[in-house]
């Protein structure tokens, strides 16, 4: 760092007029070295960000500040502010000046290297030439340029544009044409504090942690348990075992639930069956079917996942170094030891990142619960019930209370919960230990 | 703030000055004379909001969103075919907006997307009110303005610094009714069910008899049931309460602050959703019911239910199919047969106690929940006129008619309902009687489905529960469930504001 910042001072001292006339007219240092493409380009650039932000990206950036200060009245005609597209132009406004940041920094670079190559007596690089790179040494400019602004305007606006959600009033009464406003960590100050909020919160969380735990490892051994299975030798007609669960996989997840949820049901052919039998109808899905519930979503969650982890187990166990089975067998090595100390870490190996996606969408599975138990509040629970995931209340809070603002902010928490877990867990694993082990 | 306030303030000025022009113009008859909507416009100022001027737009296309049965039965072809014929002259044409009826009018109004006129229910349309996304029309001016009662016009009254605007005009009521099927009618009920001998029997008059002949029934066959409904949906649960004086919003329902789930003796109403739930079978717990209601009516399964008419031609084209396998009818003889049997009519009376077991009970009329569909004019419509000429045009009394001819809807105007007699008329007359309560027109409505509907849920639960385990086993428990849910209400509405 140190050093880095001894060479910008040294960049500094002893960079020409020429160099110095670029850090205000960009492009300005490469025309007086003789370089007028790539002189002309950045001050093209200069020129189109200057217009633009005197067009409208200086009043973006202020309405990114105020969020609007003008309330729109249909009635009377009167237009008014838009807090949510102000916000978003306001993102894209700070996208644009961080680009020109970069284009800033990049041209004095650029002017400087031309002054060292002017002191040392080389010739400039001709503007044909730089542009020829571009397809050459340089290809990964030329192939990342468009997917990067790409990413910038509908990727990482729309996720900071949620972020900064967390931070205003956005929802309830307070929608367009209301006016939005900052408020600061008053959202994550509430979720933890409100006496309504607090206790839910905590609850939901301790139950989704359980639940992406506790699916994840269900489904993955479930799924690998099914692959073995269908692997070994005495298993006739393995491609119409293996068809079955690809169906299952096939069906639409919801269409799945919703026939799980009328098997469950009152009326549903379960209960028919209770009745017929001569007992009464099981409220296996009711509200006071709390740990019922949760059991049965996580079955059905392991009837919907398991075909497509057997199918990737499958795969990976036919690339199993089976010399090492033989060895084993011949040291007297049981089958269970085999599968513990062979076959598992092996698929641990190689599946961990598969894994770690599997957890992550499991603790933000919102289908499960909403199709299987969705519409009830339960005691105890603000506006969610006992088998609601984060994922669930984020949406009974936003979508049907409309408080879109705590809604990013549980998002937010989600984000901060399962990044870690993911990056621990990753970096701890073999896959990321041993990466070169198995290459 | 200061600058927000200073704003606020002016566009209330503003606001005030643009109507204080004045409402009341001289009513016309837009259907039939166009010609005399845009002269009469040019001399009138119009109540509601200043842009209708009464100066029709010339050669403009107006956006129309119908509802998708008014599309499927070409009632809408029907409708926007003639307007488009009686128009032809200004150039104005209405077309299919051809959106999804759930639209977002709120963020897609302002950016051009929405339609120009709106066809929704009472509710949908008041949650747009709020942020003037439609505007307030001049309903004086409109031809259907005396032939439609005040309670339908207050479903879509909003008030704006003290001024009383309509932002809605009401075309059909729809509220639950009881469905029975006559032909399941005890042989003997003349002599044996019609007590006060008017003809009608006494189980679809009285909850307590309609209740005595389900558990008879059930009793019989245990296969078979009296009264079946799913108890869990709030929409038709919640007239018990309003019958017993429970509301939703204080200050007819315009008041979040006062939720009345448990106001009065609402209690009762929560024993006599009870008591007729330990007539039914677990079913009503949740959505069974209501999804199988058509085939076990249909079968004799189920001898009667509570619904809206709109699905009245369901249960008909069930039954007739019933009839034809089991009877070997013929296609128009098991229609007919079906049109005989099948009956559609008012709420039976509650007893004034809420017991259903009460012999000779003083009766109570029975509320219902109900909705008033209509149309609005969007506030980002670049035509408010035409909109205008075109909500005056579809509210008419012909085509009041033709709606209910092909879509069977009962007619908010009085004269249509006269017209077209029957259920419309015991709509329209229970409207006016007050014992239709109009879903709230306020944005809160939308927070309140979830609690309800786990409240009912936990209400029918509780009848199958062991005694012991019982949540709601008196009155007073009953009270305090209603308080409860009352609170979860509030809470879900004030907690973040």
């Amino acid at each position: 760092m140190k050093e880095k910042w001894k060479r910008f001072t040294d960049a500094v001292r002893q960079s020409s007029w020429r160099v110095r006339l670029s850090a205000v007219v960009m492009g300005s240092g490469q025309f007086l070295y003789k370089r007028y493409g790539k002189g002309l380009i950045y001050f093209l650039s200069e020129i189109a960000v200057i217009a633009y932000f005197i067009i409208r990206g200086g009043s973006d950036l202020a309405g990114f500040f105020t969020l609007g200060t003008v309330k729109g009245d249909a009635w009377l005609g009167t237009e008014g502010d838009n807090s949510v597209i102000m916000m978003l132009m306001g993102i894209f406004a700070w996208i644009v000046l961080a680009v020109f940041l970069l284009l800033y920094v990049s041209n004095l670079k650029d002017a400087w290297m031309s002054q060292k190559l002017d002191e040392a007596g080389r010739e400039q690089p001709k503007f044909r030439r730089e542009l020829a790179q571009l397809l050459d040494r340089k290809f990964y400019v030329t192939v990342l340029a468009l997917p990067v602004l790409g990413v910038c305007i509908f990727n990482i606006l729309p996720i900071v544009f949620m972020i900064l959600i967390a931070f205003t009033n956005y929802g309830g009464a307070i929608v367009p044409p209301e006016l939005v406003d900052w408020i600061g960590f008053s959202n994550f100050t509430k979720l933890v504090t409100l006496s309504q909020f607090a206790p839910t919160f905590f609850k939901i969380l301790g139950w989704n942690l359980i639940w992406a735990a506790a699916s994840t490892a269900l489904n993955y051994f479930a799924g690998l348990g099914l692959a073995l299975l269908l692997n070994k030798d005495c298993v006739k007609g393995k491609a119409i075992w293996r068809a079955f669960p690809i169906l299952a996989y096939a069906i639409p997840g919801f269409i799945t639930l919703v026939a799980f949820k009328f098997m469950f049901s009152y009326g549903g052919p379960i209960n028919q069956l209770i009745v017929d039998a001569g007992g009464t109808a099981v409220g296996f899905l009711g509200l006071d079917a709390k740990w019922t519930a949760r059991l049965i979503g996580l079955l059905v969650n392991c009837w919907i996942s398991v075909p497509s982890i057997m199918l990737l187990a499958t795969g990976h166990l036919s690339n199993r170094d089976m010399s090492l089975y033989e060895a084993a067998k011949i040291d007297g090595a049981t089958p269970f030891q085999q599968f513990r100390k062979l076959t598992l870490p092996f698929m641990l190996f190689a599946t961990t990142p598969v894994l770690l996606g599997q957890f992550i969408g499991n603790f933000n599975n919102f289908g499960i619960f909403y199709f299987l138990r969705g519409g009830l509040y339960v005691d105890g629970y603000f506006l969610a019930s006992d088998t609601d995931l984060l994922i669930n209340w984020l949406y009974n809070l936003s979508i049907d209370n409309n408080y879109y603002c705590i809604g990013a902010a549980i998002s937010l928490v989600i984000f901060l919960i399962t990044s870690m877990l993911s990056l621990i867990v990753y970096v701890k694993s073999p896959s990321y230990r041993e990466e070169d082990t198995f290459q | 703030m200061k600058r927000k306030a200073a704003a606020g303030m002016a566009a209330v000025m503003a606001l005030s000055a643009c109507l204080a022009a004045g409402c009341g113009g001289e009513k016309q008859n837009g259907t039939e004379a166009p010609q005399q909507q845009g002269q009469q416009g040019q001399q009138s100022q119009t109540g509601g909001s200043g842009v209708f001027n009464g100066e029709l737009e010339h050669d403009v296309v107006i956006q129309v969103l119908e509802n998708d049965t008014a599309i499927e039965q070409k009632y809408f072809d029907e409708l926007i075919r003639a307007f488009n014929e009686a128009y032809r002259d200004y150039g104005i044409t209405a077309v299919d907006a051809n959106m999804d009826q759930y639209l977002d009018l709120a963020n897609d109004g302002p950016y051009g997307f929405g339609p120009d006129v709106l066809y929704q229910a009472n509710d949908v349309i008041m949650k747009y009110v709020e942020g003037k996304h439609v505007y307030p029309i001049p309903v004086e001016q409109l031809e259907c303005y005396d032939k439609i009662p005040e309670a339908a016009w207050k479903a879509y009254e909003t008030e704006v610094d003290g001024e009383v605007y309509t932002c809605g005009v009401p075309v059909n009521i729809q509220a639950g009714m009881l469905y029975y099927r006559k032909d399941l009618l005890p042989e003997n009920w003349e002599t044996e069910w019609d007590d006060d001998g008017n003809g009608v029997p006494d189980m679809v008059e009285s909850w307590n008899e309609l209740y005595e002949f389900s558990m008879e029934r059930h009793a019989e066959d245990p296969s078979k049931y009296g009264y079946m409904k799913s108890l869990n949906d709030m929409y038709f649960s919640s007239g018990f309460l309003f019958s017993y004086g429970g509301y939703i919003f204080g200050d007819n329902n315009t008041n979040p602050e006062d939720i009345g789930l448990a106001a009065g003796e609402a209690e009762k109403g929560a024993w006599v959703l009870e008591q007729l739930a330990s007539a039914m079978n677990e079913e009503c717990i949740d959505d069974t019911i209501t999804t199988n209601v058509y085939s076990k009516m249909a079968d004799g399964s189920y001898f009667a239910t509570m619904t809206t008419p709109d699905v009245y031609t369901l249960f008909l084209d069930e039954l007739k199919r019933a009839y034809v396998a089991e009877e070997g009818l013929s296609e128009e003889d098991a229609m007919a047969k079906a049109e005989e049997n099948l009956v559609m009519t008012e709420l039976p009376k509650l007893p004034e106690s809420g017991d259903l077991t009460e012999i000779n009970p003083s009766l109570i009329d029975t509320k219902a929940m109900g909705g008033v569909n209509g149309y609005a004019i969007s506030a980002y419509t670049k035509a408010p006129n035409a909109c205008l000429a075109f909500v005056d045009f579809a509210t008419s009394y012909e085509m009041m008619l033709k709606r209910n001819e092909l879509l069977g809807i009962a007619p908010a105007r009085e004269d249509a309902a006269a017209e077209t007699g029957g259920i419309s008329e015991i709509l329209y007359n229970n409207l006016e009687a007050g014992n239709v309560v109009l879903m709230p027109s306020i944005t809160e409505v939308g927070q309140i489905w979830t609690p309800g509907q786990t409240f009912f849920t936990d209400l029918a639960m509780d009848v199958f529960r062991p005694e012991n385990e019982k949540k709601y086993p008196d009155l007073e428990a009953l009270h305090q469930g209603l308080e409860d849910v009352s609170q979860e209400i509030h809470d879900a509405i004030f907690t973040l504001q």
